[in-house]
């Protein structure tokens, strides 16, 4: 395990390393073209982070190169700076710029934030086309090789040798984050926004993260490639850059940063082999793009993957719950976490309740969602919430977890109130739920989808555990034990591997809770945990539930519309109609209360 | 002095009708079926060049150019839509909208090899001594793209608001699902808004010939523009596209008669920029009335 995760880690390097050395049997002119190949390898890894994994369109390529080719070569002809200095600066520049492009633009998603970046691109065009007294204009900046420590890399040999090692270089760190914590919660960020923000992912931040590092790298590669070309002017990064450089991750494949290492790789050479095709290439170009999102629409990547990935036997698939280890053995290996000491119940005095939900109100234009509802929770408590559909029951769940904001009323966390306390920092006070509408992470597989139920996913811990998790230490190995805890405690364990997409809609409600499950919370909130669920595996949801209030003192609110489960589950239930909680009380007097009986079956019921 | 600020304005309301019109296309495109049309600016260019083909080689009269550019324009784009982006619109936007743009580029492509030339020029439309306003002087070719334009925009927008069709497609706009349910195709109403928007952009590409002339550069230059001033609108909303498309003619000579013509290429850019950030619902949002 250990040596397959690093070998994923550097293998990129070594590939990008080993093309260079491999290069140095062709003759000179295929020595320049396997630099070109190099750089676009580069520039398509760190296009993986922004299109393959937060799948947001970018057309800013061209003008990150020509930040990164500029701000390189400026310093090294004007000011003498040497080559690898201003390599450095660049690489920063084109960071700062990245930083410059996000902060508004990640505001917008989809075709707006393509808006922006298209903006970008064009403004950084003109204002290097126009500022002809530094950087000569449309006419070109003439550069000068390479020097490092003394040596002039000026053979296409020697320049190849340079280029591949620094390529090796770069993409190292955006491979550490891409295979780490960092790219799986782009991925989620791209799959569903509302499950990431209540796991704790501030998208903005992950967003911004991605367009500062992919800028970084591609202004690094440009930097790097610049002194080749001999001379640069400003229309060779035009927009036609940007968007040939956007169809690497998407031809190549949007499943790894493979994807867009080979198809830059591949696609940057092609028109150098096809020479003789020249006039037709961009036309073959933009059709083997749109060919490849009709018919393979992750890409070559994706459909090579596809084709050897070892598929669910029947066997497996068809497998029902498996026996399960006792929670405790989840407990334990939660301490060996070391995140959260298990608070024995008895500690807690049963009154003090740790969520105080009181007054709260929420409408939508005339709509009251949410009228004056309060109740509270303790350690010991599993509340269960039931009413119609359209009684405000969800709308409730998001106010609680922060997605919306409430017009009147407070939620208390452990006596504070939540009001100024943001979605993504309720996990880390011991919040967690489940969605209504399954909200797995489809792209990912089922341990990591569990793996970020755990929680530590601000954008220092993401990029901290991104290391920790390529160096597979001993913090990321107890990590992946508490995912798979989790998961073998809902009965998942089988399927850890698998895509999250490719479960069955009850596997993904039980990933869900291995999910919400996983960080210990003190408090769970979950939205019809068992619709779309059999009996059987309801009956083993509710004993694991029953057991994870019982030995961890978790607090739980249940949605459930079950009523036979959730009357079994719970110890207290409230009934929601029209925003207004109706009925409170001890399961089997609520169910049997008149005005519950009218809410859910209807005036006649009541006589009969 | 105020005559010729008279002259800039009325020089930016002429290419200004023209945005408008590739704008109002962009929008009907993406009220009607959710897609944002990257590719918009080669249908434009299509039109151009069927203009060019019909005015300057053929040597048929204006009245053939516009109906055979506007068919044109929304066959290519009803073809582009039934063609490539139906099969692709059951998974994300981000398949469609990234197919669209390399669509634009391909489209443009096809042009620059069947027609290997730096740039084709259109006689324009009327000729005729020109009129005067005090010292301003506005020409007849003016007046002519400025009524014309605003003329079709008006149509697509009266169409898209009052006709059986338009009713089709603001039904399959706000609810697709419901819209099959009640009789509507949802294949054929898709690749008629196509068509609308796509024969709107035929008729700016006819508009926009003789001032632009015909180049692959139309392209891209149209699509930025068009989105500028859907933008400026709201992306939503047909008369804010319609006034948008005014707008950014007229800061665009502004910008060049008073600042530099780099800033006039600079203005749909920052323009875009100030709008998204500052009022990212446009100027002229459409009400959005709230069902509950």
């Amino acid at each position: 395990m250990s040596r397959t995760g690093a070998l994923r880690v550097f293998a990129p390097s070594l590939f990008v390393f080993a093309l260079s050395i491999a290069g140095l049997l062709l003759g000179s002119y295929w020595q320049y073209v396997l630099a070109l190949s190099i750089s676009a390898a580069v520039i398509g890894t760190a296009l993986a982070m922004i299109v393959s994994y937060a799948r947001c369109i970018t057309i800013a390529t061209g003008a990150m190169l020509a930040i990164g080719a500029y701000g390189a070569a400026l310093p090294v002809v004007r000011l003498d700076v040497p080559f690898l200095v201003a390599l450095l600066f660049a690489t920063a520049l084109g960071g700062l710029a990245g930083l410059i492009l996000a902060v508004p633009g990640v505001r917008f998603r989809s075709h707006n934030l393509a808006m922006v970046t298209f903006v970008f691109q064009a403004v950084v065009i003109i204002v290097l086309r126009q500022s002809k007294g530094l950087t000569g204009g449309a006419e070109g900046l003439p550069i000068p090789a390479p020097v490092v420590f003394g040596f002039r890399f000026s053979s296409d040999a020697d320049f190849l040798l340079l280029c591949g090692f620094l390529s090796a270089l770069v993409i190292l760190p955006l491979i550490v984050l891409l295979e780490g914590a960092l790219g799986k919660n782009l991925r989620a960020v791209a799959a569903n926004e509302s499950a990431a923000r209540a796991f704790g992912i501030n998208v903005n931040r992950h967003l911004i993260a991605a367009f500062v590092w992919s800028s970084a790298v591609i202004a690094c590669a440009g930097a790097i490639m610049a002194p080749r070309y001999r001379i640069i002017d400003p229309d060779s990064y035009g927009i036609l850059a940007s968007i040939l450089a956007l169809a690497y991750p998407i031809v190549g494949g949007m499943g790894s940063p493979w994807g867009g290492l080979v198809g830059g790789a591949v696609l940057r050479a092609l028109p150098e082999v096809l020479r003789p095709l020249a006039d037709y290439l961009e036309l073959m170009f933009c059709i083997l793009v749109v060919a490849t999102i009709i018919f393979f629409p992750g890409g070559f990547g994706s459909f090579v993957t596809g084709t050897f990935r070892r598929k669910p036997t029947k066997l497996e698939t068809s497998a029902g719950p498996e026996p399960r280890r006792a929670v405790h053995d989840f407990i334990s290996d939660m301490n060996i976490l070391g995140r959260r000491e298990v608070r024995p119940p008895q500690d807690r005095s049963r009154s003090t309740p740790i969520l105080r939900i009181s007054g709260v109100t929420k409408s939508y234009g005339a709509l009251r969602a949410v009228s004056h509802v309060s109740f509270d929770v303790t350690a010991q408590t599993i509340h269960g919430l039931m009413g119609p559909n359209g009684a405000g029951k969800t709308t409730l769940f998001n106010i609680v977890s922060g997605l919306n904001a409430s017009d009147e009323g407070q939620v208390l966390f452990d006596g504070t109130p939540l009001d100024d306390v943001p979605v993504e920092s309720r996990i880390k006070l011991g919040m967690s739920r489940t969605f209504q509408h399954a909200a797995v992470f489809d792209k990912l597989s089922c341990v990591d989808n569990v793996l970020i139920g755990l929680g530590l996913n601000d954008i220092w811990q993401a990029s901290v555990r991104s290391v920790h998790m390529a160096m597979h230490s001993q913090r990321a190995r107890a990590e992946r034990k508490a995912a798979m805890a989790a998961l073998d405690a809902v009965g998942l364990a089988h399927r850890a591997r698998d895509g999250a997409g490719s479960l069955s809609l009850g596997d993904q409600r039980r990933l869900e809770i291995a999910r919400a499950i996983v960080s210990c919370p003190r408090i769970i909130l979950l939205d019809e945990p068992v619709s779309g669920v059999s009996v059987e595996e309801a009956a083993g949801l509710r004993e694991l539930l029953l057991r994870i209030n019982r030995e961890l003192g978790t607090g739980m609110v249940v949605i459930e519309h079950n009523i036979s489960f959730l009357v079994s589950l719970c110890n207290r239930i409230s009934v929601m109609s029209d925003g207004r909680i109706i009925a409170e009380g001890d399961p089997d007097v609520v169910v049997n209360d008149a005005l519950v009986r009218r809410a859910y079956f209807g005036e006649r019921e009541i006589s009969a | 002095m105020l005559s010729e600020l008279l002259m800039i304005v009325v020089g930016g309301l002429k290419m200004g009708a023209i945005y408008s019109l590739t704008a109002i296309g962009i929008v009907v495109i993406h009220k009607a079926t959710r897609t944002v049309n990257f590719a918009h600016g080669a249908f434009v260019l299509c039109g151009a060049y069927v203009t060019y083909g019909i005015v300057e080689v053929l040597q048929f009269g204006w009245w053939a150019a516009f109906v055979l550019a506007s068919l044109a324009g929304g066959l290519l784009a009803a073809v582009v839509e039934l063609g490539i982006l139906r099969p692709i619109r059951q998974a994300d936007s981000f398949a469609v909208i990234t197919a669209t743009i390399f669509i634009g580029i391909g489209i443009s492509d096809i042009y620059r090899l069947l027609q290997n030339t730096e740039i084709l020029a259109v006689r324009s439309m009327i000729r005729g001594a020109p009129l005067f306003i005090g010292d301003a002087m506005i020409t007849r070719e003016q007046i002519a793209v400025v009524g014309g334009a605003m003329a079709v925009a008006l149509i697509g927008v009266a169409l898209f608001a009052y006709a059986k069709f338009g009713r089709g497609m603001r039904a399959m706009a706000s609810n697709p699902r419901g819209a099959v349910l009640c009789g509507y195709s949802s294949d054929a109403m898709n690749a008629l808004a196509w068509f609308v928007g796509g024969a709107m952009a035929g008729v700016a590409g006819s508009f926009a010939a003789p001032s632009t002339g015909v180049t692959a550069e139309l392209s891209v230059a149209m699509v930025t523009a068009g989105f500028a001033a859907a933008v400026i609108g709201g992306f939503d909303s047909l008369r804010g596209a319609l006034l948008g498309g005014l707008i950014l003619g007229v800061c665009e000579t502004l910008a060049a008669g008073y600042v530099s013509s780099a800033m006039k290429n600079a203005v749909s850019f920052l323009l875009i920029f100030i709008i998204l950030l500052w009022r990212p619902q446009g100027l002229f949002p459409e009400a959005k009335i709230r069902h509950v």
